[in-house]
């Protein structure tokens, strides 16, 4: 027994019924064609909430023989309140007849109880040739309402209006390539009003989907600071086997670390587009660049893994161990002179001889090691041009209906930096980065709170900036 | 909640084991721990660990770290021994002056444990000098060079640097400690197994009761429960050495017996100033090495999103069902570009005749017979009109309005009386009946299913 509401989305072939179901189940998998009868078979949409079903929407075929099933329902000649059995009797019949494949797919649905949304397209005339198909819909005697759709720029709705307003309790004008979440919601509210039983299911649908996009925009968030950790954090190490540092060297190390952050925002980017629905989805957007961003990479090298600074400690403090030694051999004669002497023997020792220690052998391994490092990210520049990149990726994705089908182009203009960078903003964003560049592991507190900087910044753009 | 366990954690969650339907399912499963997200962290590594290859990488870095702590230990604990011996050796002639056991059991240990206290202070600063200062730091880094322990999985695992830093911390408390441990199994097995003479001697000029005041005030901690462990001033008069003469004096040999006295002096100092104030040090280390632990938990890459899948509703809104795809394929159908003048018959699919007699004016065509067919008429008016129908027959449809399999019905009708069916898809009278060519191309693709010779399309 199904007791959440159901909605079917029928219509004429080629009028936009996949194109809304897409757009309000925000799947883009959804087949949408400019051929008509693409779809064959229906599709159910579930609304879950942790398996639950709240409402379903149903994707149907369009009508393609209205007016013989028409003619067949006008032969039973019954009262009102029978003309639904009529549509029953003729989905037993023709179940299993191919001809008919297409009005049975859309039919069923609607007598197992599915409200109906029945799509037009307003950018063309209406023609009379809807008349049987939206006469069979009453017939059903189940919930309606129309949805106008615009698939061009031209504007037939009123007369339109005109004759869907005698056949269907509400009439709505949706545009599912254009629909934000204010439009998806106000659909909702529509579709809650055509049954009263659905009012509380439908609305409570209404609150878990506004948490749904709180969900997906926090974790669009989670994604992006982390980006910015990893890319500021980052170090590039390149071992080098001669004495001098060569230019190849420094421009093969220069290649890998571009490489890696061009790397990690395009799998930022993926995660955004799976938090938001889009994984189908065709772009256009050149590479991080780092013109008038100096990659500075310095020479480096390590004793035992340990830096000149730690190898000088270390050798301060075996020193003074080894001194201590001494002095409990003479039982303090020496006044722990030999601690001390020690400690500073050691010390000095390993901070001059660290270049010939790095030489020695032990078991066949050299202890030294020399290498070219680059990063963690010292321009401050930096940050804020990937930040930019990444929140007009994710703010654009956000906002993007699952209808479309067309290559985005994600190249921010030069204005965009103004458009979210406050002052007080970068002020507060510059804090975290001066603690990402130190290049340490971070608390998650540290994370979380930088998350909501940037969760301000995106409410900010999807708020006051049209992409 | 334990080392290997973080180190478990960050193995699955490099590996992203589990679906986000199997998240949210697990978080509901063990509800009881929403508020406890450590619990549920170690609960979901317990129920996925099984995915990982063996050998675990926490047990390689486990035993690792097992193998470091244990070697160092040891060499601490027999350091300590050997201090405690050297500190003690008595060759019968000289005394054993107990201002060096002194200093190495309670100003060496509390020094140190005023180290340990900064760094512990300063632990978030993973480039800490007092960090480096600790042999567990330096030892280990040199450790790794030996073989058999140079494995790749260890040494590219990068740990949370303040774990790190405790672990160090909490390593040296435990080293100090067996270094300690050392020095008081060397007091007793030398007092055991010799007669030693304490004494005491400084070349600063202290007084009996200056060094009785000061011993007393060391010995603050146990005075009142064990008074004998607090040397008299009679004991430190009579145990003052002097070097000069470079002998003991008559008055030491005296009381050779009573000089002996101090050693339980110096065993409880060494319990309490070097073994308990070092275990203290250690629990607070292990306090601070938990608590780096937990932090740990929330800092790794991917933790955060896995508490929310378990603990948020999770929301679906996709098909349950993956599309089927029908390719399209469709054959060529016979192309007129040219109208004629004159038809035996014109019809409009849903299209008034008023408005057929408008396009023919237009198109500059004319025929006797002109119909409405398709729209508002019945099925059976349109058998009829097609019935009647012979010759050529020119028919307009809509081209904006997709073909239904209505119309391909009627022109099947058509076909079987008449010679030559032209199907018009003509564009709206405000775009001057202009058709646009992706409107054609799903036409000729619909009506050719009907694969009949009698069928054209007029194109552009």
């Amino acid at each position: 027994m199904i007791n959440y509401p159901r909605f079917a989305v029928v219509g004429h072939p080629n009028k936009g019924k996949s194109s809304i179901v897409s757009a309000l189940a925000l799947d883009d998998s959804v087949q949408i064609s400019d051929t008509p009868g693409t779809t064959h078979k229906q599709r159910s949409f579930p609304l879950k909430v942790d398996g639950k079903v709240l409402y379903e929407l149903i994707d149907t075929p369009g009508f393609q023989r209205a007016r013989y099933i028409l003619e067949w329902l006008q032969k039973h000649d019954v009262s009102a309140d029978k003309k639904h059995e009529v549509i029953q009797l003729f989905i037993n019949e023709y179940e299993d007849n191919k001809r008919f494949n297409d009005e049975i797919e859309l039919l069923k649905p609607i007598v197992d109880g599915a409200g109906i949304i029945y799509i037009v397209d307003a950018s063309k005339p209406y023609g009379e040739e809807y008349e049987a198909e939206m006469e069979i819909l009453r017939w059903t005697g189940q919930p309606s309402m129309a949805l106008i759709n615009h698939i061009e720029e031209t504007d037939y709705s009123l007369e339109w209006k005109r004759v869907l307003g005698q056949y269907f309790k509400m009439v709505r004008t949706f545009n599912p390539m254009r629909a934000n979440i204010e439009d998806h919601i106000s659909i909702l509210e529509s579709m809650a009003q055509l049954k009263e039983e659905w009012i509380v299911p439908v609305k409570s649908s209404i609150v878990l989907f506004e948490a749904y996009h709180t969900q997906m925009l926090e974790k669009s968030c989670e994604v992006l600071s982390r980006l910015v950790y990893d890319a500021l954090s980052y170090k590039e190490e390149l071992s080098l086997k001669t004495e001098k540092v060569e230019e190849s060297d420094k421009e093969k190390i220069e290649e890998k670390y571009k490489a890696y952050l061009r790397e990690l925002e395009i799998k930022t980017q993926k995660k955004i587009e799976k938090i938001w629905k889009h994984e189908h989805l065709e772009k256009m957007q050149t590479l991080l660049t780092f013109e008038e961003i100096d990659l500075f990479s310095q020479e480096a090298a390590s004793v035992f893994g340990l830096t000149r600074k730690e190898l000088l400690i270390t050798g301060a403090t075996s020193g003074a161990i080894a001194g201590a030694g001494i002095d409990l051999l003479f039982l303090g004669h020496t006044l722990l002179l030999g601690g001390a002497i020690g400690g500073l023997v050691g010390g000095v020792g390993a901070y001059f001889g660290f270049d010939e220690l790095s030489d020695i052998k032990v078991l066949g391994q050299k202890v030294g090691k020399r290498y070219l490092q680059m990063g963690p990210m010292k321009n401050r520049n930096f940050p804020y041009i990937l930040l930019g990149r990444a929140l007009y990726h994710t703010s654009t994705i956000a906002k993007r209906s699952h209808a479309l089908r067309s290559t985005v182009e994600l190249d921010t203009h030069k204005t965009f930096k103004e458009k979210w960078l406050y002052d007080d903003l970068r002020a507060s964003l510059e804090k975290y980065h001066k603690i990402f560049r130190a290049g340490e592991s971070i608390d998650a507190d540290i994370l979380d709170d930088y998350k909501i900087l940037l969760l301000k910044a995106l409410e900010n753009i999807n708020n006051n900036y049209s992409l | 909640m334990h080392l290997k366990s973080y180190l478990n954690l960050y193995v699955l969650l490099q590996n992203d084991v589990s679906t986000r339907e199997e998240q949210r399912a697990f978080g509901l499963e063990y509800a009881k721990f929403k508020k406890k997200p450590v619990k549920q962290l170690l609960a979901w590594e317990n129920r996925y660990i099984h995915n990982l290859k063996k050998p675990l990488l926490s047990d390689d870095i486990y035993s690792y770290l097992y193998v470091v702590t244990f070697l160092l230990v040891i060499i601490a604990f027999i350091l300590g021994l050997l201090s405690g011996i050297t500190l003690l050796s008595y060759n019968g002639q000289e005394p054993v002056n107990v201002v060096y056991f002194i200093a190495m059991v309670i100003f060496l240990p509390l020094f140190s444990i005023v180290l340990a206290f900064f760094s512990m202070l300063r632990v978030k600063n993973s480039k800490s000098v007092l960090l480096h200062l600790t042999p567990a730091y330096w030892m280990e880094k040199i450790l790794n060079f030996f073989p058999g322990i140079d494995d790749k999985n260890i040494k590219n695992f990068k740990i949370n640097p303040l774990l790190v830093n405790w672990i160090i911390i909490r390593r040296s408390q435990f080293i100090a400690l067996f270094f300690s441990l050392g020095l008081l199994l060397a007091l007793l097995g030398v007092v055991i197994t010799k007669d030693i003479a304490f004494a005491w001697s400084t070349t600063l000029h202290i007084t009996p009761e200056t060094f009785h005041s000061f011993l007393n005030t060391l010995a603050l901690p146990w005075r009142e429960i064990l008074p004998t462990a607090v040397p008299s001033i009679e004991l430190i008069e009579r145990s003052q050495y002097f070097r000069l003469g470079d002998k003991l004096s008559e008055e030491m040999i005296s009381n050779a017996s009573q000089l002996g006295q101090w050693w339980k002096f110096l065993a409880l100092a060494t319990l309490f100033y070097a073994l308990l104030l070092r275990c203290v040090m250690y629990g607070i280390a292990t306090l601070g090495y938990k608590n780096a632990l937990k932090k740990s938990f929330f800092s790794l890459e991917g933790v955060s999103l896995i508490l929310k899948n378990m603990n948020e509703p999770m929301i679906t809104t996709s098909a349950t069902v993956t599309e089927h795809i029908i390719s399209s394929s469709y054959k060529d159908i016979q192309e007129v570009r040219q109208l004629k003048r004159l038809y035996d018959s014109v019809q409009g699919w849903a299209i008034p005749t008023f408005k057929l007699q408008v396009m023919n004016d237009t198109m500059n065509i004319s025929s006797q017979n002109i119909f409405e067919v398709g729209g508002s008429n019945t099925l059976s008016e349109d058998r009829a009109i097609a019935h009647k129908s012979f010759g050529e027959v020119l028919l307009y449809v809509k081209a904006w309005e997709p073909p239904t399999l209505d119309i391909v019905d009627y022109i099947e009708e058509l076909v079987e009386v008449v010679d030559k069916v032209i199907v018009y898809p003509i564009g709206m009278e405000d775009e001057m009946y202009h058709t646009k060519e992706k409107f054609i191309k799903i036409w000729i693709e619909k009506i050719s299913i009907i694969d009949n010779h009698k069928i054209w399309i007029k194109t552009p």
